[in-house]
């Protein structure tokens, strides 16, 4: 009867933010949860819940599964905004639930905080857990990588269901040995493209086996710690691989798997991966492949990931970057973009940021691409402007200002082609300085 | 040409907090000067280095789990490393592997990993996971006499006690413990400290202390360096300095 209780007085505050004009986010699934932490027991749920989790890609990658299930004419429950905690979940389920806890939908689709995996689904049904990469990311908030992975492993041990893994990703992959008996594991890999190196370009993990602490051996990197690996001593990395991207070609958008080529709306590595992480996934539901290619070549985020716009009608593409992994893939793609342009590095060190900016210096800023001027913005627009000044880029090209207008006026003074990329905090009011 | 000769202690094993920036620091310090940096990585399955080869000795710090792998490895080089320091290598050396030059470094499962004993302090983890000294931090150190605020980050679970010649005093932030007064370690020709950002990005003039203490030495003069244009590190000391210390 609790529950009954707590999900009307949900329903109605949800309507009072509704008149307020007011989204909510992770506010009624806070309260809610406080109430009773045990809440999740009482959904009832007859649909597969198909869960997204990584350090890098859950919203891209939750927000394309649910948009190919959508225009397979499914109804798909989602939370689409990123609240990916227990409580952002608990919101999403609470605006989508009838006073008896039952939940009408053909699929339900979160992404998952790395670390509250465990959390959610202690009580919760799950069908299909998708897990991407992990990477180093906001030390002073998460702490080290390692200790995530291993509460996701032992949340592993006694799962049975789906669990699809980038097997090109060594902390990833070696989650498919944490449940000897479950026998649905999918593996997804992806060819070398062309940018693909023999030397590591970036900072990453996963240098040693996870099982007999060997050295890994790398036949290539795509980016980071991305790439076809096995250990020389214990064989680890050589699964068997369920979806394999072959003929990755960034300037024409397309790839193929299964010999089905996909054409899509970005141009990077790392998305070629969050979409074949998508097909994976969504192939376990035999949705037909025309569908999929049909979604994939439509489907584009409007929220700082990857978007490409006109500014003053000047083309400028905006990338969130929250780690130096999303900030190195920016630059991937500036640098695989032989044009003339100008970069504007927005980097703020509030809570939600992490107070420690000494992840910048992971940032490969070396031999930038015809980069003809960087401005830089933020709480910590001196920390980065150091930062490329010492990899080497004229120091004389480089301008630091506090104020994130002060810095958009400047960088937009010039009709040269610009890229952003901002961190956590600083995403959405550069959005904003920009008139998106 | 004049040149330096930089040993990276496991550069792919303790990198986790962009420590690697204090070489590039160092390395762009000593270009734009036109001495050269030669700059020569150390990591476990290597030919065994001669420290006492090396004008400077430089380790960061790395995720627990690896350190312990290297820590077996580092303590083989005990005798090699413990004569370099003697004849005055000037070592750098960042969190992890502050600790590792210590007595050992005790976890929080009280498993206990041997240091080097090189130094005669030691660290231990405080019983509770969750609680690291992690946050901006500013010390006042004096080099030769010289006093100057240095500006940096910690995030340390140990520990580490009985030190009796900090690197600095703390004026902002954690230390050697929580709420210490002293941070880091410091002899002539050795600084060990808790302090990423990394350390010598946001503080030119210890980065040049240590450039000229090596270059003395080497070079057995009295080396006096070309100013830098350090605009964008003044600026970003002063932001800084006054939001730290003056709250502003």
């Amino acid at each position: 009867m609790k529950n009954f209780f707590i999900i009307l007085i949900m329903k109605l505050l949800n309507i009072g933010l509704k008149i307020c004009g007011k989204h909510g986010g992770n506010f009624l699934g806070k309260i809610a949860y406080d109430w009773n932490p045990n809440i999740f027991k009482y959904f009832k749920v007859n649909s597969p819940v198909i869960a997204v989790t990584a350090t890098n890609g859950k919203t891209m990658t939750n927000n394309a599964i649910g948009y190919v299930l959508k225009t397979a004419g499914k109804k798909v429950v989602s939370n689409t905004e990123g609240n990916n905690m227990e409580t952002g979940i608990l919101s999403t389920i609470l605006k989508n639930c009838t006073l008896t806890g039952k939940i009408k939908a053909d699929y339900l689709v979160f992404e998952v905080d790395e670390g509250y995996v465990p959390v959610v689904f202690k009580d919760f049904p799950l069908d299909t857990l998708v897990v991407l990469d992990f990477f180093r990311d906001q030390l002073d908030r998460n702490g080290e990588v390692e200790s995530l992975i291993l509460k996701i492993n032992e949340f592993l041990k006694t799962y049975t269901g789906n669990l699809v893994l980038n097997n090109d990703d060594p902390n990833v992959a070696r989650l498919g040995k944490a449940n000897p008996d479950n026998k649905n594991v999918y593996y997804f890999s992806a060819e070398k493209y062309d940018f693909a190196t023999t030397e590591q370009k970036e900072a990453g993990e996963g240098k040693f086996c996870p099982f007999c602490k060997t050295r890994l051996e790398y036949e290539y990197y795509q980016y980071s710690h991305i790439g076809k690996f096995k250990c020389p001593n214990c064989g680890y990395g050589d699964n068997p691989i369920y979806k394999l991207a072959t003929n990755i070609d960034l300037k024409n958008r397309t790839f193929k798997v299964d010999d089905v080529t996909y054409k899509i709306r970005f141009n990077s590595i790392y998305n070629i991966y969050n979409l074949l992480a998508v097909i994976t996934c969504v192939s376990l539901y035999s949705i037909d492949t025309k569908i999929i290619k049909e979604a994939l070549s439509k489907f584009v985020l409007n929220n700082g990931r990857l978007e490409e716009v006109k500014v003053r009608g000047i083309p400028t593409i905006i990338n969130l970057a929250k780690n130096p992994t999303g900030s190195n893939v920016s630059l991937r793609i500036l640098n695989e973009d032989d044009e003339e342009k100008e970069l504007l590095f927005v980097l703020n060190d509030n809570i939600a940021d992490g107070f420690d900016v000494s992840w910048i210096w992971d940032i490969n800023f070396d031999n930038l691409n015809n980069v003809s001027r960087i401005v830089t913005s933020g709480t910590r627009a001196y920390d980065i402007a150091i930062r490329i000044k010492t990899s080497g880029y004229d120091a004389s090209k480089i301008e630091p200002y506090l104020d994130l207008h002060d810095a958009v006026e400047n960088l937009y003074k010039t009709n040269v082609k610009k890229y952003v990329i901002a961190n956590y905090t600083a995403l959405q009011p550069t959005r904003k300085e920009l008139k998106l | 040409m004049k040149e330096l000769n930089i040993l990276y202690l496991y550069p792919d094993i303790l990198e986790l907090y962009g420590d690697y920036g204090n070489i590039q620091v160092l390395k762009y310090r000593l270009e734009k000067r036109g001495i050269k940096a030669i700059v020569t990585p150390y990591s476990i399955g290597d030919a065994i280095p001669n420290f006492k080869d090396y004008d400077l000795v430089f380790a960061g710090g790395g995720a627990d789990q690896e350190q312990s792998i290297l820590a077996k490895d580092l303590i083989k080089y005990k005798d090699n490393i413990k004569d370099a320091i003697d004849q005055g290598v000037f070592f750098l050396l960042i969190c992890g592997a502050y600790q590792l030059f210590g007595k050992y470094y005790k976890g929080v499962e009280g498993n206990i990993i041997p240091g080097l004993d090189i130094f005669p302090y030691y660290t231990e983890a405080i019983n509770d996971r969750k609680k690291r000294c992690i946050g901006n931090v500013v010390i006042d150190v004096d080099l030769n006499g010289k006093g100057t605020k240095v500006i940096g980050f910690g995030n340390h679970g140990g520990q580490t006690y009985d030190i009796t010649t900090p690197f600095g005093k703390v004026l902002f932030g954690n230390g050697n413990k929580f709420g210490d007064d002293n941070e880091g370690f410091f002899l002539k020709n050795v600084i060990a400290t808790y302090l990423h950002g990394p350390l010598l990005s946001k503080n030119p003039e210890l980065a040049d202390y240590i450039i000229k203490y090596c270059l003395d030495r080497k070079y057995n003069e009295d080396t006096i360096l070309d100013s830098l244009d350090d605009t964008f590190e003044n600026l970003c000391r002063k932001q800084l300095l006054n939001r730290f210390l003056n709250n502003n």
